[in-house]
């Protein structure tokens, strides 16, 4: 009855779908206009909080000589905007469609299903990337970010949007193990404050301790906030702009490659569950 | 008068023996969400760590000191959590019509509504006061009769300030309905604005934090007195710490007074 992904013959590959896929998921979030309201205004008073903690900071003890007091304030108001776009749970749609069962159908349409859900996911996120004006321009005007030369600006956005698809797989793969478990919003929620932690979301990760920064390396999280940001404030130098991006492109073979396998594991097991 | 508080009572024991037996069925869930309440405020104390261990001096306060703060707004918050989580649910409620049941039960609404019963076990609280041992002992604060007279009661306030901001931003749903982004606000302001001593803010949010929303009496005023912390930025002296128990009755008066105000106009929402 239900086909299999690999069973199937594979439909010729068409792009159009997939933009109507991601127009209908902004249209979808339009519907939540108070959402705006929100956004923007806890993105003012985070910024406004940190700016006051950093000038705290910086007022009473040695400033580290990686970062001024304007970078660092930068730093935060920059990673706030970036979480904008990037602390959204894109593929939650495949985790509801698992719980009600509605993935079945979705099996049977001539789509590749895994690129449904980066479409919709996308449609989300270039919804919210629309708040990123007016909170840019509040970040420019009111808390006087600073911004960098043109070319240091056209390589933090190559690396942002790295970091988005290191971001997408793991989001991706945090959804797919719906496929075995029921309940993962704790899970998710977990690696949500594990992100702003490691990931340099809230505390540059330079100014972490030695012996934590070879851990924290070690981990995807840094590439998806870190990188961008680092190179955003200049600590990152043009001279090592290959090697970092470079690296946040491992990160997203290697999770592109373990979501390949969790998905075929997992869409094998509703086939056996569907009889 | 006697026999409603016996009635309400026993509703409650009832209310308890529900939640205990529910969390025990559903056991790995539980230990899910108890990871979960053990990463959330792991991160936010190594956080303090983090950035205290680069910038050794907050306005005056230590790694140590921060810690004490943290950890009393963690007992105070969690103690909140435990017994009256369940006032945030009265918007979801209110929007698909349960709210109106409560309405022509022969019991104070406001009860019910705390007694409906959910998957809450106390297991925040014991971590939170764990947490609040090890931080009061590693802080050096010295504990005297008078800690151990007032702490409980600085809890208590604590928790009833939080009380009163849930019954606020649950009573709004009177009218508004939908009070999830309102909540979501208020949720995030406290957790980051209680996190450092107020001095680090201008004036106005300092205003804001003692006398509008009073957060700064659930740790802020208390850790600042047993401390010894002198400055405060706003002219109130040490012992100011110790009125955190009346400010949460007032606070929470207010907010009842709110809520029956409320409560007197509601229409439900059409079902």
């Amino acid at each position: 009855m239900i086909g299999t992904a690999e069973g199937r013959r594979r439909p010729r590959f068409r792009l159009e779908p997939y933009v109507e896929f991601a127009r209908t998921a902004m249209a979808r979030e339009a519907t939540y206009r108070f959402d705006v309201f929100t956004t923007i205004g806890s993105f003012v008073v985070r910024v406004y909080l940190l700016r006051m903690v950093w000038t705290a900071l910086y007022a009473h003890n040695a400033a580290p000589h990686e970062l001024s007091r304007h970078a660092i304030i930068t730093y935060s108001a920059v990673a706030l905007l970036m979480g904008i776009v990037m602390d959204i749970d894109q593929t939650r749609a495949l985790k509801d469609k698992l719980h009600d069962g509605s993935i079945a159908t979705d099996f049977l349409k001539p789509i590749i299903v895994p690129f449904y859900f980066f479409a919709d996911g996308t449609g989300e996120v270039l919804f919210h990337a629309v708040l990123l004006i007016p909170a840019t321009l509040i970040a420019l005007l009111i808390f006087h970010i600073i911004v960098p030369a043109p070319a240091v600006l056209a390589a933090f956005a190559l690396s942002f949007f790295l970091g988005y698809m290191v971001g997408f797989f793991l989001n991706f793969l945090l959804n797919c193990s719906a496929f075995w478990t029921l309940e993962i919003s704790a899970v998710q929620l977990i690696v949500t404050w594990l992100t702003d932690l490691f990931g340099g979301e809230l505390i540059p990760l330079i100014l972490f301790p030695a012996f934590l920064q070879n851990f924290i390396y070690a981990l995807p999280f840094a590439a998806m906030f870190s990188t961008p940001l680092l190179i955003y404030v200049g600590v990152i130098p043009p001279s090592r702009y290959l090697e970092s991006m470079g690296l946040q492109l491992v990160w997203i073979v290697v999770l592109a490659l373990v979501s390949t396998v969790m998905w075929r594991a997992g869409s094998r097991r509703i086939v056996v569950q569907g009889g | 008068m006697g026999l409603g508080l016996r009635r309400m009572a026993g509703v409650y024991r009832q209310y308890w023996r529900i939640n205990i037996l529910t969390t025990l069925e559903y056991r790995e869930n539980f230990l899910v969400w108890f990871a979960f309440t053990f990463v959330y405020h792991g991160s936010s104390i190594a956080a303090l760590w983090i950035v205290l261990s680069r910038f050794p001096s907050m306005n005056g306060w230590s790694f140590r000191d921060m810690a004490f703060l943290y950890a009393i707004w963690m007992v105070a918050h969690a103690l909140h959590n435990t017994l009256f989580s369940t006032v945030g649910e009265i918007p979801e409620h209110i929007r698909d019509g349960e709210f109106d049941r409560l309405l022509v039960r022969p019991l104070d609404t406001l009860f019910q509504a705390i007694a409906t019963p959910g998957q809450v076990f106390p297991d925040e609280l014991v971590l939170a006061i764990f947490t609040f041992v090890a931080a009061t002992i590693y802080a050096g604060v010295h504990v005297d009769a008078l800690f151990l007279t007032f702490i409980p009661p600085i809890v208590i306030g604590g928790a009833l300030i939080d009380l009163g901001i849930n019954l606020i931003i649950s009573t709004a749903a009177f009218w508004f309905v939908k009070v999830d982004a309102l909540r979501w606000i208020f949720v995030q302001l406290e957790q980051e604005f209680t996190r450092y001593p107020i001095t680090i803010y201008t004036r106005s949010v300092r205003l804001v934090l003692t006398f509008v929303f009073p957060f700064a009496f659930m740790n802020y005023f208390p850790a600042r007195y047993f401390l010894h912390k002198g400055m405060s930025g706003l002219g109130l002296p040490p012992v100011a710490g110790l009125l955190t128990p009346a400010i949460g009755v007032v606070f929470v008066a207010l907010a009842y007074v709110f809520w029956r105000f409320g409560l007197n106009r509601y229409q439900g929402v059409g079902h």
